[in-house]
């Protein structure tokens, strides 16, 4: 099942002199259960596409379908963006962003009850321990680690069951073990609860990891491309999906 | 999951701390406010403690607490010959300074008219009203003096057989009540050479009438410390009060009002000559004070109140991020601004209870100041949210991505 669809978004910055185009006809489609790197060099337009397909700075043209059902079309939101967040969505960021008067149950569990979770906190407890977390439930998030900060992360962008996670260089303050360790994570999660999972990186050591990458530059996307003995995960694109999806125009 | 309650619970000491900084801002205002109420209480006490319908008092001035006022202590006499008055009393009033040991304190000596007036409409917290004409004094508790204890004025002792409190002038200072004729001793009081001087000037001027000459036994009069010469006026009395009966009031007024030696008041208007006169500048110094203090407050509450959101910017740019509900950030805003303004407004109370007994001057926290203090801090807070919630509505919740 599709999680979200992406069709020919553009996205420009600034006027005349100043103009960038910050997405340039972007297409992609993200099955659940995938997890998908976003990749590219700075400037490329990889923090606005998250932003766009994550509702938070909408697209001036282009569509944005979530589970078949579109909701921004030419820039303008069809349906309640905050409760699509609520519903469908979770974030990782590159620092963990974690609510600072909250524990770390706490934070995950204010996630659970946005996203209007049965039994919040239990479920919080049950994503910390399944993200190997459990015995900090009760620290603030200024005496967890990083790797603990995002793990905690984590388990908030899992706690409405999302269909689609959207990772902004989560690994970018972790060191290399830690990176990997967060990336398996993601997989793991992927694959294990069923949510697409897009994640913005430069590191290129952990790419094994991923079931397909995208590659974007200047503003425009590359083509899928599948990764390792994971790449049969990648959904077959359908026609309409392939014209979508790889091309950018 | 009660998100302020949270952040309370996270930063309890800071939180405190704020409440205690705007509860000493609170007390300040507070107490300027029960400062002004005070100024007005004590320049109306004595027209309400006395209980008369109307105020007679020397032509052309405008009675005892204005200016001075001097009447023939006989006008006590026609005013109650006056169809329709029921209760007529002589009163005096005068405001004198005595040192005792090292400091000095200045005392309104209240004249009652004895036996018509003992005191009894003086509302005492220990003791009794006055018992004898003479030698008895009535003080308020504020000059620390106990029921029981003599203090001696112009060379008499006076024992102390009740107290009052705060019974009070519009400077502030304390009131004592004894007899007229005892305050006009006070008053009148003259050092032994210039009563001996005095007593000799009489027998002077007796001896040269011929009544001293035809008796010379005459001459041990002004010996006596009780005599008065015939020769002299009475002293006078500073206002006669008068009680009418029901519904004879306008009646009164105008019979009393016709004599050619007297202007009269009622309570009311001795009241608002008062509050218009002596105390009018003080009223309007302090009541703008307390309106320039009351504004500034507002502000600085306001803006803490406001700040408080803007360290929250990021926690709620998060939570918005997550999907979490506009009433959700309001809670919060309005939940944290509201317990603030409780706390504030309760350890003003608290510090207030310590401390206006130790002002000089009287603080009167009236039933508007303590029904009105704490709507005005409830708004004042719903308005500083009001600002937070538009800054939080307002929070983009993409600058979390921004990192």
């Amino acid at each position: 099942m599709e999680a979200v669809r992406a069709i020919g978004i553009c996205k420009t910055f600034g006027k005349d002199d100043t103009e960038v185009r910050a997405l340039v006809d972007v297409s992609l489609v993200l099955e659940t259960g995938t997890v998908a790197a976003l990749l590219g060099p700075s400037g490329s337009g990889k923090s606005t596409l998250i932003k766009a397909l994550g509702l938070v700075s909408l697209p001036e043209s282009g569509r944005v379908l979530f589970q078949d059902r579109p909701v921004v079309v030419d820039g303008v939101a069809v349906a309640d963006v905050t409760e699509l967040r609520r519903r469908y969505l979770g974030f990782v960021f590159q620092k963990a962003n974690l609510v600072s008067f909250l524990t770390a149950r706490e934070n995950v569990q204010i996630a659970c009850e946005i996203g209007e979770t049965s039994a919040p906190r239990r479920r919080a407890l049950e994503l910390l321990d399944y993200l190997g977390v459990g015995h900090r439930a009760d620290a603030y998030p200024e005496t967890l680690s990083g790797g603990e900060q995002q793990r905690v992360a984590i388990a908030r962008a899992l706690a409405n069951r999302p269909s689609l996670i959207l990772a902004d260089e989560p690994t970018a303050a972790l060191d290399k073990a830690r990176g990997r360790t967060v990336m398996e994570l993601f997989a793991r999660v992927a694959h294990e609860q069923g949510a697409a999972v897009l994640v913005v990186t430069h590191d290129h050591r952990a790419l094994d990891l991923f079931d397909v990458t995208y590659e974007m530059e200047d503003g425009r996307i590359g083509p899928p491309q599948k990764v390792g003995h994971q790449s049969a995960l990648l959904a077959e694109p359908t026609p309409a999906t392939e014209h979508a999806s790889t091309r950018s125009r | 999951m009660n998100l302020a309650s949270r952040d309370l619970r996270r930063h309890l000491g800071r939180f405190l701390g704020t409440a205690a900084g705007l509860g000493l801002l609170f007390a300040v205002v507070i107490a300027m406010q029960g400062i002004y109420a005070g100024l007005i209480d004590d320049a109306t006490i004595l027209t309400r403690t006395l209980d008369a319908d109307l105020w007679i008092v020397q032509r052309g001035t405008l009675g005892p607490f204005a200016e001075a006022s001097r009447l023939d202590p006989t006008l006590e006499a026609r005013a109650a010959a006056v169809p329709g008055v029921v209760r007529s009393r002589a009163y005096t009033y005068q405001i004198i300074q005595r040192g005792v040991g090292r400091s000095q304190f200045r005392l309104a000596l209240v004249g009652l008219a004895w036996p018509e007036d003992r005191g009894d409409t003086i509302p005492l917290v220990a003791g009794r009203e006055l018992a004898q004409p003479h030698g008895e004094i009535v003080v308020d508790a504020s000059l620390g003096i106990p029921v029981g204890e003599t203090i001696t004025l112009a060379g008499e002792p006076y024992r102390v057989v009740g107290l009052t409190r705060n019974a009070l002038t519009s400077g502030g200072e304390a009131v004592a009540f004894l007899s007229v004729r005892d305050s006009q001793l006070v008053v009148n009081e003259l050092p032994d050479e210039a009563v001996q001087t005095e007593r000799q000037r009489t027998l002077d001027r007796l001896r040269q009438t011929d009544l001293g000459r035809a008796q010379p036994a005459l001459e041990d009069l002004p010996l006596d410390s009780r005599w008065r010469s015939p020769a002299l006026p009475a002293p006078s009395v500073s206002a006669v009060l008068v009680n009418v009966a029901p519904f004879r009031l306008d009646d009164v007024r105008r019979v009393i009002a016709g004599w050619g030696d007297v202007t009269v008041f009622s309570t009311d208007e001795q009241r608002d000559l008062l509050l218009q006169g002596v105390v009018q500048k003080a009223k309007l110094q302090i009541g703008l004070f307390t309106v320039i203090l009351t504004l500034t407050a507002a502000v600085i509450v306001m803006m803490v109140i406001y700040n408080m959101m803007l360290e929250k910017t990021h926690d709620i740019a998060v939570l918005k991020l997550m999907g979490a509900p506009a009433s959700r950030l309001i809670a919060l805003v309005f939940q944290q601004a509201w317990l603030l303004g409780a706390l504030a407004y309760g350890f003003a109370l608290g510090l207030g209870a310590l401390i206006h007994p130790s002002f000089p001057r009287r603080v009167v926290l009236t039933a508007e100041i303590q029904w009105g203090a704490p709507i005005v801090v409830f708004v004042l807070a719903s308005l500083a949210s009001i600002l937070g919630v538009v800054h939080a509505t307002r929070v983009d919740a993409g600058r979390v991505l921004e990192g």
